[in-house]
């Protein structure tokens, strides 16, 4: 731990402390008066109940005050409390198959990268495509994404994070000034970012989505269905990506055969690749097939803890090895986010929430869609992307209902945007992670980051127009 | 003004005179007073406390020999004791040695070898080695020997078990830690550091720290978070030749620009008043030290000013004592320049062997501050209890802890 003193006037910091109690106060009044006003006609006591509950929430999970996780779990307590939902339905919402896939997803990515399988994958491929500037630019950025297909992106961009620093600091780039190495780290990032939505696997907010979706309405999305609704965007903005990275940040480096003693470094401490490797890679790629075929017959959930549990069986990775790597947080705050969903829902609170407050003025369906992947895309650059789908999913699936639109589309609208946060490190970890190394500043992501998000917000709305109907999926 | 009047009726004045020249002992006042001289009455600190008017502590030698032709002389009227000079007398209290100096530890050692009480302070010194009697470039003026092989080391336990006796007697208000130099970047913090957690977990006290300025301010973050409520980084010489001759150890390895800038950086953290450093008296012309006065008053510091008086086994055989006339001067430069620079005098309190800011005053003649309601309350327990209770909000308010990196 390290220590700070704050060195503000003492008024200063009792003011500032202060706040908190105050704010918590003034979130109390509100949750009060919002359960005490006369219930607005086509609103029921429960939905009036659930809105005050998801107003709190919602101001905790856009404002930080309490973790995530930690909000969450007090929503599944105070459903029943106020009365919205039976105890046990509640607590039964906690079991969502979306909850256990997004475990056994954690479990697995960590032991890829446990076993080492990962980073010999990223150092064979930089070493085999890296032979230019723009050939290594171009596999971390490919590489990036296409690992995020298959494990967290948060693990992605931290297992390759310090092999992008070596070579940065092999090729003696200057922090903050070479343009190079603000491409390669901003590759890393914008890499995992993409690549992120492409699949269930990559971040673990499109599970929530679904779930969500399945609590609300019954319907449930396929991993394979997901990844093909997805995918050509995907594509698109990879490729749009790679553009805007040589143009941000015109190359000004010619030779890197510097970054190949870093790759003959790392290969040789690698050694050959033993059985746990090979194991791991085999058990990934059958549990890989298993989600893209058998996901509406066995469940993704089922498919992912049976492949964990066939991790232990054939001892690949210790309980301790696995326990650093599994984010138990967002495991808690999913639950509760479902949950709170649900609640909305089936009170009719997101229904009544979603006219009254867009209802009057989102007068089509491509302008829902239109509003929602905006507003998605601009809140998860300010906060996490799961808290985002929280909050939004539950009032835009009660809009569908108002256009007979597909709840499934509406998910889409929410989910693949809150994958995109391209501006700011506190938009998502491989954001921090990347300006975190000090070659690249707030501000250089930042702007670079604003173009990249509105086309990416052009790009999605185009095929939902375009490309989704070709899927039979109408708006 | 006859010099008996006022240095005799003057607490300032007489708390000096007192330390300069000791005291005579008169035996029947011993035995009528029920001083007993058996235990806690030898080394450096070893002299007789006394409580002058005005709640002033003075340690006044009294076994050494200089101390045989003091003007003063204790004596006794009525079982209550008084200071006696040229035919005048004025009335004091004397303290005994505390009666836990008779006790040890569950290890066996005397309490009265870890804790020394100077006033309301319990003086400890937990690791009483300092490297530089090894490398032979101690302070010119230091009376100990604490190279690695007579030093010692006492425990936590040992330490805490001190501090409790001197509390359960209500003898201790202050806990007073110091260290000598080790060749760490702390300055010695990361030692002391469980005992100040300790004292800090077991009791409602006020602990102040004597250290060596450490080579990176994060150490004094960490011992203003660790719970030192006062910080003492001693220069002891201001003058810069002077300061290198004396003092080489200080010089060499640290450097009288790092102790400026320690004590400078120190004055930000802790509360205005609780940084501290001792500018020793006589050793410097009083010209330097007055300067050394300015110069630290204007960073926010407390310039501490004690009176060396030599032993034998000092390398400063040379020395001076010099004379109240001398010094007295510096004293009420020390009041005033504390006072121009709004510094807080009440941290540094009732201890018997230095002269106090706050006691300083009395060289200005001006005693009004000491019949205010507010000193009253500052020198009562419950002002200390408050002073305490606002030093710790403070540092629940100013430290955060934040993951590395
Ligand atoms: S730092 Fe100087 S005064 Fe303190 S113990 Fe060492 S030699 Fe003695």
């Amino acid at each position: 731990m390290k220590v700070i003193i704050d060195r503000r006037p003492i008024w200063v910091i009792v003011l500032v402390r202060s706040l908190r109690p105050i704010f918590f106060l003034a979130l109390g009044f509100i949750f009060w008066y919002l359960i005490n006003i006369p219930t607005p006609s086509g609103l029921t006591i429960q939905g009036q109940r659930a809105l005050a509950l998801f107003v709190v929430c919602l101001i905790l999970w856009v404002t930080d005050a309490l973790p995530l996780a930690i909000t969450s779990l007090m929503a599944i307590v105070m459903v029943p409390l106020l009365g919205v939902m039976d105890k046990k339905a509640a607590y039964a919402l906690f079991g969502n198959e979306a909850v256990f896939f997004i475990l056994g997803a954690f479990i697995l990515s960590a032991a890829v990268m446990h076993s080492g399988l990962a980073s010999r994958i990223a150092v064979l491929i930089m070493d085999r495509f890296g032979n230019t500037p723009k050939g290594l630019l171009a596999s971390i950025f490919l590489l990036a994404a296409v690992l995020s297909f298959f494990m967290s992106e948060h693990a992605v961009a931290a297992m390759l994070f310090p092999i992008v620093l070596e070579i940065a600091k092999g090729l003696n780039l200057k922090p903050g000034k070479s343009n190079y190495a603000k491409s390669l780290f901003l590759a890393l990032a914008w890499g995992c970012v993409i690549g992120g939505v492409a699949t269930f696997l990559g971040g673990a907010r499109v599970p929530l989505a679904a779930g969500m979706l399945k609590e609300a309405t019954g319907i449930t999305i396929g991993f394979f269905e997901y990844t093909m609704v997805v995918f050509p965007t995907v594509v698109i903005l990879l490729f749009i990506g790679y553009i805007g990275l040589t143009r941000f940040f015109p190359q000004d480096i010619q030779d890197i055969h510097l970054a190949k003693d870093v790759f003959a470094r790392k290969i040789k401490g690698l050694g050959k690749m033993g059985y746990t490797e090979y194991a791991v890679g085999i058990l990934m790629l059958i549990t890989i097939s298993s989600w893209l075929l058998f996901s509406r017959m066995a469940g993704i959930a089922n498919i992912a803890i049976i492949a964990v549990v066939a991790l232990f069986v054939l001892k690949l990775v210790r309980w301790k090895d696995i326990e650093e790597y599994v984010n138990w947080g967002i495991i808690l705050m999913y639950g509760g986010a479902i949950t709170l969903g649900a609640a909305m829902e089936k009170s009719g609170a997101a229904a009544w929430l979603a006219n009254t407050v867009i209802g009057d003025w989102a007068n089509s369906p491509v302008l829902v869609i239109a509003v929602f992947s905006l507003l998605t895309i601009l809140l998860t650059e300010g906060m996490s992307n799961a808290a985002v789908i929280a909050i939004l999913l539950p009032v835009s699936i009660g809009m569908a209902g108002r256009f007979n639109l597909d709840p499934q589309i509406i998910t889409y609208a929410i989910a693949i945007p809150a994958g995109l946060a391209f501006c700011f490190p506190m938009s998502t970890p491989a954001n921090a992670i990347a300006v975190s190394s000090g070659y690249i500043t707030a501000r250089d992501m930042a702007k670079a980051g604003i173009v990249m998000m509105i086309t990416a917000w052009i790009v999605f709305n185009i095929m939902a127009k375009v490309y989704w109907p070709i899927l039979g999926i109408k708006i | 003004m006859k010099k008996t009047k006022t240095y005799l009726h003057n607490p300032g004045y007489l708390k000096i005179d007192l330390m300069l020249c000791g005291i005579r002992l008169n035996e029947n006042a011993v035995k009528s007073l029920g001083i007993d001289l058996s235990t806690g009455y030898t080394g450096i600190t070893g002299g007789l406390d006394i409580i002058l008017p005005y709640k002033t502590w003075v340690n006044a030698p009294f076994l050494e020999d200089f101390a045989k032709n003091s003007p003063y002389e204790l004596i006794q009227k009525d079982g209550k004791a008084f200071i006696k000079r040229e035919g005048e007398s004025v009335k004091v209290k004397i303290i005994p040695k505390p009666d836990f100096y008779k006790l040890k530890t569950t290890t066996g050692i005397p309490l009265s070898k870890i804790g020394n009480m100077h006033g309301s302070y319990v003086a400890i010194t937990p690791d009483t080695r300092c490297e530089f009697f090894n490398m032979n470039i101690e302070c010119r003026y230091c009376a100990g020997n604490f190279n690695s092989k007579g030093g010692v080391v006492y425990s936590v336990e040992e330490v805490l078990e001190t501090v409790e006796a001197a509390y359960k007697e209500g003898k201790a208000e202050i806990v007073y830690l110091s260290i000598g130099f080790s060749e760490t970047p702390d300055g010695g913090i990361e030692f002391l550091k469980p005992y100040i957690k300790a004292i800090k977990k077991h009791f409602n006290t006020i602990v102040a720290v004597e250290a060596l300025p450490p080579k990176e301010n994060k150490f004094i973050d960490e011992t203003y978070a660790v719970g030192a409520d006062s910080v003492l980084y001693n220069m002891e010489i201001f003058d810069e030749k002077l300061f290198k001759e004396i003092c080489p150890g200080r010089d060499e390895l640290i450097g009288r620009n790092r102790y400026i800038n320690a004590l400078k950086y120190a004055a930000k953290v802790f509360p205005n008043g609780t940084v501290a450093s001792n500018l020793i008296v006589g050793l410097e012309p009083a010209e330097s030290t007055m300067r050394g006065i300015d110069f630290l008053t204007d960073l926010g510091v407390v310039p501490i000013l004690p009176i060396y008086r030599p032993v034998s086994s000092v390398k400063l055989l040379s020395y001076k004592i010099p004379s109240l006339d001398e010094i007295a001067p510096v004293y009420k430069h020390l009041y005033h320049a504390v006072k121009k620079n709004r510094i807080n005098m009440n941290w540094v309190r009732d201890i018997s062997v230095i002269t106090t800011p706050i006691e300083a005053m009395f060289f200005t003649g001006d005693m009004s501050r000491f019949k205010t309601m507010m000193h009253k309350f500052y020198k009562s327990k419950l002002g200390l209890k408050t002073v305490w209770g606002l030093s710790t909000l403070r540092r629940k308010l100013r430290v955060r802890e934040v993951g590395e990196g």
